[in-house]
């Protein structure tokens, strides 16, 4: 068994910093992460991308490549490839790695999961040839693979971002269409002039828009009633934008924000609040990231979204707490320390106030209007479905899960979770935050019966 | 709020015991602390099994399962049952010397539900076992329900009858004054002139309100369910002397059981994994059906279940109150019994009287052993 002061799920932006930071303390630290190499969502195979020319993914990718070079210096354990499908209350890790199920113990333990795309259940989205942009991206990323002439529909910069990207790469886009409410742009008009506090981060944005618009990507605004067309497969979009439209495509890239994976910290059981602000549900935690479980932090976009830079000073924040509680430093010096981190969060944050307004998700794409919308893919549960189970007593979230199936499948609820608690909501008459959320228990993943049933417990001993 | 009858306890057992009371008419009101089937009687393995029942639950056993067999039309609503073949697997000759005694006692008294089959018989009923398997023991009547769907059927159709079912009441205190149980909930309070006790796991609390004392202790059986695989279990398995079992379903997932257990916090209503444990299930699982390495778990869970020391349920009046009655205690097989115990406890609570011999499930039958 190996034993550590510290274990950080998640080698992104946050997981990074926060190893980084505690490396230098001298304490014990392993960084575990699916990931063939560190770097996260942001910085995927940004240290060894496969397109000839990664600068066109843009300056904040390559300087990823920085950060990773620290974190690979620093002299923490990184477990590349290391699935983690458990993490228990006692302070105890499961995972997979080299199709063996491995154990490790640690004295505190940081999650940084990062965040998720915001599941969009319009008509039609999950035929074959609807993904999210998101999924685009990691096959730009990873594997270099594009597609020709697609549609890109939703709203927020994540959106914007992954259009820019392709255009730089001269791959054609059939459109974007922009979801954004009208009002959004009024209701975001007073958080202006504190978000200009965060001038770089708005004209990166606004970068974004124009390169769009320069390229002559047919542009949609304010766009409703979004419907994926084709029978068996996607061959376009219909919406309303200054009427009817409908555009051909082969492949639809859907995107609505992201959210924070509370998979893992569900599963822990730690509590979870409801973020109106964001229409998100994230773990809860004090400003140092510490969880209802004091010797169990969440740090970046897993614990709500603040973006990557945000992420960075966020895990360094629960890096310095971490140090503290295991008595490296004192508590006056991780105050002292954290003073830059403080200021450089509180910048982002009247920008992100701004974001979150002018990119609030519209309740008509987060929560599926028609009837035979699917809700579940893996069970294939449709909004009629969820409702007669409704009618037959079903309000609970768990309850409706044990009597439709919805939120069974291999997937674990990360689709259709956020979607039942806010049909729920809507149909009880109650803020989604009384309804709650389904109840979540390791795997995190499908886990192969034969590697399980070859994991032996040993006894702990000192020392790794 | 008032009624004849108040249930404490919105599992199986409860909301069977509501069906057949407000079906004869009696008024009944469930307090249930947090949702009908929150808890074991929702989360089971939902093995309907009469096979390798223990002797004094075998009359009952027997008359839930031909209850099951016409069940969704009793109550008009889906239960999920299935009538499937079970089958315990002998894994060597001193299984089948212990199938063979139990034969011997079971003929003696009159019960010829179960048979002996041998090595080939076993392998052409599941042709994935392991070659060194011997033979096996098995029921025709068998089969498996849905437990959530079988739980809210019962609670259903007993509200159709005019049942109440009150969820997020949990009792808190209990008494009777003269002829009326007055019973506290933080939503309100409740009187009725009967009380029944189908509280599982927490069920030796509410026994002491009413003034009886058992040694019923809980735990958390554990489960796991692939994801599909393609069909290649047509009955259900069990073993006869080892921690198997399991059933494929008809979409394809297999539900892995066995008995291992995980640890149970009832204060908390949770439970915890022992993944140790469920390591070693999954290992007997792919050494009886080496087919089963192809397997991927997709879900991994815990109930809380209420045990006895000699896993045999406590059914029947109180000791120590008039007019208050219990049914809890199952030892992790009492899914299968809901329709005959809702069926004996509204017997008892109208008429004082049941045709089942109830003499192994006393509550006090710990009492009268001498230290
Ligand atoms: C699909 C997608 C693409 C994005 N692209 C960009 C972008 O291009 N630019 C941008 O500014 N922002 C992007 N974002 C937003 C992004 O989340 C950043 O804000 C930033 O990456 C957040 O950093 P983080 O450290 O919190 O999490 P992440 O960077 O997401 O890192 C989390 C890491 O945890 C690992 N992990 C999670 N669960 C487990 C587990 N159970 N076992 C092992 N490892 C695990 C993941 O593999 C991942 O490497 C994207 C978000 C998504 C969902
Ligand atoms: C994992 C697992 C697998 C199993 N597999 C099988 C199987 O395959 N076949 C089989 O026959 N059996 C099986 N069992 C056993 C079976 O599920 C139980 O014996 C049966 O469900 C018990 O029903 P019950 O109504 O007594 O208890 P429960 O379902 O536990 O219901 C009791 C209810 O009382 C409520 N309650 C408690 N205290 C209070 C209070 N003070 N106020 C209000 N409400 C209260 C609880 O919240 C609970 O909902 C299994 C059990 C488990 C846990």
């Amino acid at each position: 068994m190996m034993i550590f002061d510290c274990a950080i799920i998640g080698a992104g932006p946050a997981g990074m910093s926060a190893a980084v930071l505690l490396a230098g303390t001298g304490l014990r630290v392993v960084v575990l992460d699916r990931g063939a190499g560190a770097g996260g969502q942001i910085f995927r195979a940004a240290a060894n991308s496969p397109l000839t020319d990664a600068g066109v993914l843009g300056p904040d990718y390559t300087d990823g490549a920085g950060l990773i070079a620290e974190f690979e210096r620093s002299g923490v354990t990184h477990m590349a490839g290391a699935d983690v499908w458990h993490v228990g209350e006692d302070g105890t890790i499961l995972f997979s790695h080299d199709g063996e199920t491995r154990q490790l113990q640690a004295r505190e333990i940081l999650m940084c999961p990062g965040a998720m795309e915001r599941p969009m259940p319009i008509p039609g989205w999950t035929l074959p040839g609807v993904m999210t942009a998101g999924a685009a991206q990691v096959m730009l990323k990873s594997d270099a693979v594009v597609a020709e002439n697609a549609v890109f529909a939703g709203s927020g910069p994540l959106l914007y971002l992954i259009v820019a990207q392709y255009l730089r790469l001269g791959v054609p886009v059939a459109a974007v269409v922009d979801t954004t409410p009208h009002e959004n742009y009024l209701s975001a008009l007073p958080y202006g002039p504190s978000a200009l506090r965060a001038w770089p981060m708005l004209r990166k944005g606004l970068g974004l828009l124009r390169e769009i618009k320069t390229a002559r990507v047919p542009m949609f605004k304010s766009a409703t009633n979004l419907r994926v067309l084709g029978q068996g497969r996607a061959s376009g979009l219909a919406f309303d934008s200054k009427g009817a439209q409908q555009i051909a495509a082969q492949h639809v890239f859907l995107h609505h924000g992201v959210v924070p994976q509370t998979n893992m910290t569900r599963a822990m059981g730690l509590d979870h609040i409801w973020n109106e602000a964001q229409q998100s549900w994230q773990v809860k935690t004090d400003d140092w990231g510490q969880s209802s479980t004091p010797h169990v932090s969440v740090a970046g976009d897993g614990a709500g979204i603040i973006g990557a830079d945000a992420a960075r000073s966020a895990g360094r924040l629960a890096a310095m707490n971490i140090a503290m509680r295991l008595g490296e430093v004192s508590v006056a010096d991780r105050d002292r320390w954290a003073r830059p981190d403080r200021a450089a969060l509180g910048h982002l944050a009247s920008f992100r106030g701004f974001v979150d307004r002018l990119y609030a998700p519209v309740p008509a794409l987060s929560v599926p209007q028609e009837p035979d919308t699917l809700v579940c893919r893996c069970e294939e549960q449709s909004v009629q479905a969820l409702r007669d189970g409704f009618d037959a007593g079903a309000r609970d979230p768990n309850a409706l899960k044990s009597l439709t199936r919805c939120g069974m499948g291999p997937c674990q609820g990360r689709q259709c979770g956020p979607i039942v608690s806010g049909l729920l909501a809507q149909w009880r008459r109650e803020p989604i935050g009384d309804v709650g959320y389904f109840r979540l228990r390791s795997p995190q993943r499908l886990l192969s019966l034969e590697e399980f049933s070859r994991f032996q417990t040993i006894t702990p001993e000192a020392g790794e | 709020m008032n009624a004849d009858i108040l249930i404490i306890g919105g599992g199986i057992q409860g909301c069977a015991t509501a069906f057949h009371l407000a079906r004869q008419g009696a008024s009944v009101i469930v307090l249930e602390k947090d949702y009908v089937a929150r808890h074991a009687s929702g989360v089971n393995a939902g093995g309907v099994r009469l096979l390798g029942r223990d002797m004094a639950e075998v009359p009952l056993s027997k008359a839930s399962m031909e209850m099951w067999q016409t069940l969704d039309e009793t109550l008009g609503e889906d239960t999920g049952f299935r009538r499937k073949t079970l089958i315990n697997i002998a894994a060597d000759e001193t299984d089948i010397e212990t199938l063979k005694a139990r034969e011997i006692r079971m003929r003696a008294a009159g019960y010829a539900h179960e048979r002996i089959i041998d090595r080939d018989e076993l392998r052409a009923a599941l042709p994935h076992v392991h070659p060194s398997c011997v033979g096996g023991v098995t029921s025709e009547l068998d089969g498996h329900a849905i437990p959530y769907k079988a739980t809210s059927a019962f609670r259903r159709a007993a509200e159709r009858h005019g049942a109440q079912v009150v969820e997020g009441a949990e009792l808190t205190s209990l008494r009777q004054v003269g002829s009326t149980w007055i019973a506290r909930t933080p939503t309100g309070t409740f009187e009725a002139a009967r009380v029944v006790n189908c509280a599982g796991a927490w069920a030796d609390r509410v026994a002491m309100m009413i003034g009886d004392h058992v040694p019923l202790s809980h735990a958390a059986p554990m489960l796991m369910i692939t994801a599909r695989l393609p069909h290649f279990a047509g009955p259900v398995v069990g073993a006869v002397s080892r921690q198997l079992s399991f059933k494929q379903f008809e979409n394809g997932t297999v539900l892995i059981g066995g008995g291992a257990k995980g640890f149970a916090d009832r204060d908390h209503n949770t439970t915890r994994l022992d993944y140790a444990k469920l390591a070693v299930a999954s290992k007997t699982a792919i050494d009886f059906f080496p087919i089963m390495k192809t397997a991927s778990i997709n879900r991994m869970w815990a109930g809380l279940e209420a045990y006895m020391p000699d896993n045999l349920p406590v059914i029947g009046p109180a000791v120590n109150a008039s007019d208050a009655y219990h049914a809890f205690g199952f030892s992790a097989h009492g899914f299968q019994m809901g329709p005959i115990v809702g069926q004996v406890m509204a017997d008892l609570v109208l008429t004082g009287a049941t045709p089942y011999d109830l003499n192994a499930f006393r509550i006090d039958r710990y009492d009268r052993k001498t230290l």
